[in-house]
């Protein structure tokens, strides 16, 4: 049965002078690309990793987060890629959860540095420094045969939560990766010639489902400086001459004033997709005017999903603008009401996903996995409705997962830092809109007593310390009371909703 | 108030809200650190264009001039020079 790796290691046959990956000055063919995937395995094998072991790989994307993948796949290991901007409050629950055999992280991450140390056994360890490969690139040491996969071999588990109860890492085998990918890569239409950059993390979903498509097909991913300059993005596309970028609605937002200044710009762009959130059907259209030649992939999924679960056709862009399209290709849906039946055409309800790109369950966690795993079926959570056309309308979540930019934040994980401070009796936090980032994060405090001095700064700083960058709250509201239900819970969405008005 | 310490001062009170000087060396990388994101970035330049009455232009917005407070005190001061 094919994988993602047989596909690889089809391309490096017919093609392994091609480039694979270029991250700056650094760039590594599909020849090399293979080899040192081969030799990070020996290296795992020769340390002692066994089949079905755990490698938790904690980087950036560069070179060495895509060979450190391969290379566990080959040393018949599992991928547990983890937010790279993640705390050592995450880290810690995360490594012993996936029972970690082997940890890849650069030397300057002191919290992943910290989490290893205080894992109470000891994992092996693959440190690197900026700029170094994995491994030498020894083009006549001779190397064991690798071992590839099976189809139905677990082949990652991503974290798509924070710390709070049990961790849920979702299981994909190689027939999910695969399968998904597949799909994809046949709806865009790649093939060798194309070059992506990327500028999405391959930790989450999206970000690894836009390395593998491009891998399989033979083309080339180009590692994008990130969003912080958004013209050097532009620069990017420009001077590599990539035929595809994908992003996320705030990728987007921030990439238009650029773009407004230049006169014909990104004339290479074949394709872009968007996902991770709905985008205003203002931005696309101003999308869409400033970038009339590239076709605009509008696509919908989620990590229990593998990563996509639908697309819309450019060519219905206009016709259907705010729908995420129809399901790629092997997978069904259903639109459920609350009792389990159908909904009718026009009638929300949640969208439940059967097909290849379904997960296995969550690593570990039976009871989470029962939630959503249920009559064959994956509850997504989203909620929407079909047109007669059968093109998807989603309407929201039944969770309260905050979107902001390209991550997802759970707000149980910022209130649980929050809480930790004396001065706060009670804190709830909430997504609150916003043009650029989608969501931003507030969070409505209860102060206990009198606030001290710069009280907001305090929170702020203490969240700093504990929390990814991307998690600290942007507002800080300090009210007398929360909202509550009859049975005591915070009523988030009357927090929105009184932040909507202000 | 010298230059390098009026933006050590903002970036302290805006993006790590804090008044301890230690908090962050003016080597330690801003970006990488996730110190400031694609918003704070504006933040920070809307500071430098009004304390230092300066014009940014966006092709001096790339990471050599912004990673650290030293770079930024760097470019800071070739800017004045004019």
């Amino acid at each position: 049965m094919e994988t993602l790796c047989t596909r690889v290691e089809r391309v490096t046959r017919d093609a392994s002078a091609r480039l694979a990956l270029i991250d700056g000055e650094r760039r590594i063919d599909y020849a090399g690309f293979w080899r040192q995937a081969r030799r990070f395995a020996a290296r795992l094998r020769d340390s002692g990793l066994q089949t079905g072991d755990r490698v938790a790989i904690i980087l950036p994307n560069r070179i060495e987060a895509a060979v450190a993948c391969y290379g566990t796949w080959l040393a018949g290991g599992v991928v547990v890629p983890l937010n790279a901007q993640a705390r050592l409050r995450d880290f810690l629950p995360w490594l012993q959860h996936c029972g970690a055999r082997h940890v890849v992280y650069e030397s300057a991450h002191r919290d992943a540095a910290e989490a290893v140390a205080q894992l109470p056994a000891a994992p092996a360890r693959t440190v690197l420094e900026d700029g170094q490969a994995l491994t030498d690139d020894d083009i006549t040491e001779s190397l064991p045969a690798a071992l590839l996969p099976e189809a139905s071999d677990l082949a990652v588990i991503l974290y798509t939560s924070g710390t709070t109860g049990a961790p849920k890492g979702v299981m994909l085998t190689h027939a999910n990766l695969l399968a998904n990918a597949q799909a994809i890569v046949d709806y865009l239409r790649l093939d060798a010639s194309d070059r992506v950059l990327s500028v999405l993390p391959f930790y989450y979903a999206y970000g690894a489902s836009v390395l593998h498509t491009h891998l399989i097909s033979g083309g080339c991913v180009v590692l994008g400086p990130g969003l912080m300059f958004p013209h050097l993005v532009l620069d990017a596309i420009e001077q590599t001459g990539a035929t595809g970028f994908s992003g996320v609605p705030s990728t987007f937002a921030l990439l238009l004033e650029p773009l407004a200044q230049r006169e014909r710009p990104l004339a290479s762009l074949r394709y872009l997709t968007q996902a991770g959130g709905a985008m205003s059907p203002a931005l696309t259209r101003r999308l869409r005017e400033q970038l009339p030649a590239p076709r605009l992939f509008v696509m919908y999924g989620q990590t229990e999903a593998t990563s996509r679960i639908s697309w819309l056709p450019p060519e219905r862009l206009d016709e259907k603008l705010g729908s995420v399209g129809v399901p790629v290709a092997g997978v069904q849906w259903r639109i459920r009401r609350e009792d389990g039946t159908a909904a009718m055409p026009g009638e929300s309800g949640e969208v439940c996903v059967r097909g290849p790109n379904v997960m296995a369950g969550y690593w570990n966690n039976p009871e989470a996995t029962a939630q959503v795993l249920r009559d064959g079926w994956l509850h997504t959570g989203d909620l929407g409705h079909l047109d007669a056309d059968g093109f998807l309308f989603l309407q929201g979540r039944r969770s309260d997962m905050i979107k902001t930019g390209a991550h997802r934040v759970h707000p149980t994980d910022v209130e649980e830092v929050i809480a930790e401070l004396p001065v706060v009796r009670e804190v709830a936090v909430v997504g609150v809109d916003d043009e650029v980032m989608g969501q931003v994060i507030r969070a409505f405090v209860v102060a206990a007593g009198e606030l001290p001095p710069r009280a907001e700064d305090r929170i702020k700083a203490h969240c700093r310390a504990r929390l990814a960058a991307y998690k600290i709250p942007r507002q800080i509201t300090f009210v007398d009371t929360l909202p509550r239900t009859a049975s005591g819970k915070v009523r988030r969405f009357q927090l929105m909703e009184q932040t909507a008005t202000p | 108030m010298q230059q390098k310490q009026q933006i050590k001062q903002f970036i302290l009170e805006n993006f790590l809200f804090s008044e301890d000087p230690s908090a962050i060396g003016d080597q330690d990388s801003l970006i990488r650190g996730g110190i400031i994101d694609s918003t704070g970035i504006h933040e920070l330049i809307f500071f430098l264009e009004d304390q230092f009455k300066l014009q940014i232009v966006p092709e001096e917005m790339t990471p050599a001039n912004f990673d650290t407070i030293q770079t930024v005190d760097d470019f800071v001061t070739r800017k004045r020079a004019g």
